[in-house]
């Protein structure tokens, strides 16, 4: 099999010939150490380098690394950066309308607070959003799927509205509102959302292999809203996004999902991500749910990966290559995506067991 | 407790401000006692509030409402407060450590301890060692309260404790920790004194440690 068909059969929950290795970013600091310093490498090379078997998020292509965390500018020169990238990226979510921090260590940027917090802030969208059927981006990504998918599988990451929702009005606001003013948290998901679908129109024509909705709905302990708040507030919109998509897609929520599971899994995502050890059983997740989603992720980040040592690293890829890797529906992972943080011998060491164990025999 | 504290309770854990404002009003009018209405009325709400939130029964936006219609009935009870109901529990000093930005956990504890009659100063995100310090100094709190939600970041509690000790300040205060990453074995390591998985449990921490100081100061 080619690395594309694997995860591919894996997305559909089937046996491939090896157990997939799929990343939802490796961050650009950390792809130019895997990369013995190299800026100008493909994202087929570090692929190869890795033994992974596909790529999205955005690369350094020849030029400095920094965090390039999607596109969180403001004005017409976002708007402008959206259209016209200068570097690789096959990401399309669109911005947080928010006041942005940034992190003077290592030029990070971050939410300081969200900036849609009454009905006279929602002119903020038409600023802050992009047009969504500008062709340039589409054409530019266009072409670099073009030249570098060689073999691989190559996703498009989006935001089906949530996470733009709760970030770009506060998690705090979006509480508050959901009570005094529930019709603005729901047109605030909307434009989001619609904004996404309509980008997700112009992804489907494109020769992505499958999508990859990141959206945080939860932290370790729950779900920030009941079912019945998502219900209401949430699904009908994220809906409006799922229903375009017309690819294989994965669904990304940090935290613990379970008690959420069933009312996101009617949405008809293919996958489920990152299965933080912390916040979810993951063999609790394959025995109720194997059947009907595949299952990406699960490789520790909060002690493993960072500050594991190289044999607990390769223990925990064989166990779950061997526990949840088993009958397919399964592609490894870290259990959120190779931070800048990690350490670099660790990546190698998961790189190693998973090229050790990923057989199915 | 009387059938007014109930209610005033009930529309504190409910979070209906208007509500929960006007039937402290009329119970004060009615000379209940202010402090029963503290003591019995909201902290006892925000306690109901917090159980309800660590057993998954109330999610985020029920507790956001709940300590929001606390903080409206607060200012309307104060000037009735005499004597040890108008004193705080306690005062903590709290942040997300250096390198970290994320603030939700923190908000949340910050919103718990205050419903749960504490005073917290909140000294935001990307908190140094050196910023705990200077607000330990200012502000004597009887707690130091770090958050930090990844793995790089946690290490700036160990820094903190340390610092605190550096500057002699270690023993006047008592220190707990939490966030994505942590653990019990690691908030033990770098010489914490609690870990707290979630707000609640922060808060009932916290209570235990004054209450037994409390009890050592009356012999």
């Amino acid at each position: 099999m080619t690395p594309r068909e694997r995860v591919l059969t894996a997305l559909k929950r089937g046996q491939p010939d090896m157990v997939p290795w799929i990343e939802n970013d490796v961050e650009e600091e950390m792809q130019v150490r895997v990369m013995g310093g190299r800026t100008d490498f493909t994202p087929g090379e570090l692929c190869r380098a890795l033994g992974m078997d596909g790529f999205g998020y955005h690369f350094p292509s020849g030029l400095s690394a920094s965090d390039g965390q999607s596109i969180q500018t403001t004005g017409t020169s976002g708007k402008e950066a959206w259209y016209y990238p200068q570097r690789i990226t096959f990401d399309f979510t669109p911005p947080w309308i928010a006041e942005m921090g940034t992190d003077p260590s290592d030029g990070r940027t971050y939410v300081k607070h969200g900036l849609l917090t009454s009905r006279e802030s929602l002119e903020l969208f038409d600023r802050f959003l992009p047009d969504p059927d500008h062709p340039a981006r589409y054409e530019k990504v266009a072409e670099w799927i073009e030249k570098y998918r060689e073999d691989y599988a190559v996703f498009a990451r989006i935001r089906l509205g949530g996470a733009s929702t709760f970030e770009s009005m506060g998690l705090d606001v979006f509480s508050i509102m959901m009570y005094d003013d529930p019709d603005l948290v729901k047109e605030v998901h909307r434009r989001f959302s619609e904004w996404s679908a309509r980008v997700v129109q112009h992804l489907n024509k494109m020769d992505f292999d499958f999508i990859w909705a990141n959206d945080d709905h939860a932290d370790n302990k729950m779900p920030w809203v009941s079912t019945e708040m998502w219900e209401e507030f949430m699904k009908p919109y994220q809906m409006l996004v799922a229903n375009e998509i017309r690819k294989p897609w994965i669904f990304h929520s940090d935290g613990n999902l379970f008690p959420l599971l069933d009312g996101l899994l009617t949405l008809g995502m293919s996958a489920i991500h990152p299965v933080q050890p912390a916040a979810m059983d993951i063999n609790q997740l394959k025995a109720k749910y194997g059947d009907k989603v595949c299952i990406v992720g699960n490789i520790d980040l909060d002690y493993t990966l960072p500050r594991g040592t190289e044999a607990e690293v390769e223990a925990e890829v064989r166990d779950r290559i061997e526990k949840v890797g088993k009958g397919g529906g399964y592609m490894i992972s870290s259990a959120n995506s190779i931070t800048d943080y990690c350490k670099l011998e660790n990546v190698w060491a998961m790189s190693r067991a998973i090229d050790k164990y990923r057989r199915y025999t | 407790m009387s059938d007014a504290i109930a209610t005033i309770r009930d529309w504190v854990i409910r979070g209906k401000k208007n509500e929960a404002v006007a039937a402290t009003r009329e119970a004060l009018e009615r000379g209940v006692d202010p402090g029963a209405i503290m003591k019995d009325g909201l902290i006892a709400a925000m306690s109901v509030v917090g159980a309800k939130y660590s057993s998954g029964e109330f999610f985020l936006p029920q507790m956001m409402i709940a300590a929001r219609a606390m903080t409206e009935v607060v200012p309307v009870l104060k000037p009735h407060l005499v004597g040890e109901a108008a004193e705080i529990r306690g005062k903590a000093v709290l942040g997300t450590v250096q390198g970290d930005f994320h603030d939700i956990g923190k908000n949340i504890v910050r919103m718990m301890l205050e419903g749960g009659g504490y005073q917290v100063v909140d000294l935001g995100v990307d908190v140094s060692a050196d910023m705990f310090i200077e607000a330990v100094r200012k502000e004597a709190p009887q707690f130091v309260l770090m958050s930090a939600l990844i793995t790089l970041t946690m290490e700036g509690m160990r820094r903190t404790i340390a610092a605190l000790e550096e500057a002699g300040l270690r023993s006047s205060v008592r220190v707990g920790v939490g966030g994505a990453p942590l653990t019990h074995k690691y908030a033990a390591e770098i010489g914490a004194d609690f870990y707290s998985e979630d707000a609640y449990e922060c808060v009932q921490a916290c209570n235990r440690m004054i209450d037994s100081a409390r009890a050592e100061a009356r012999g």
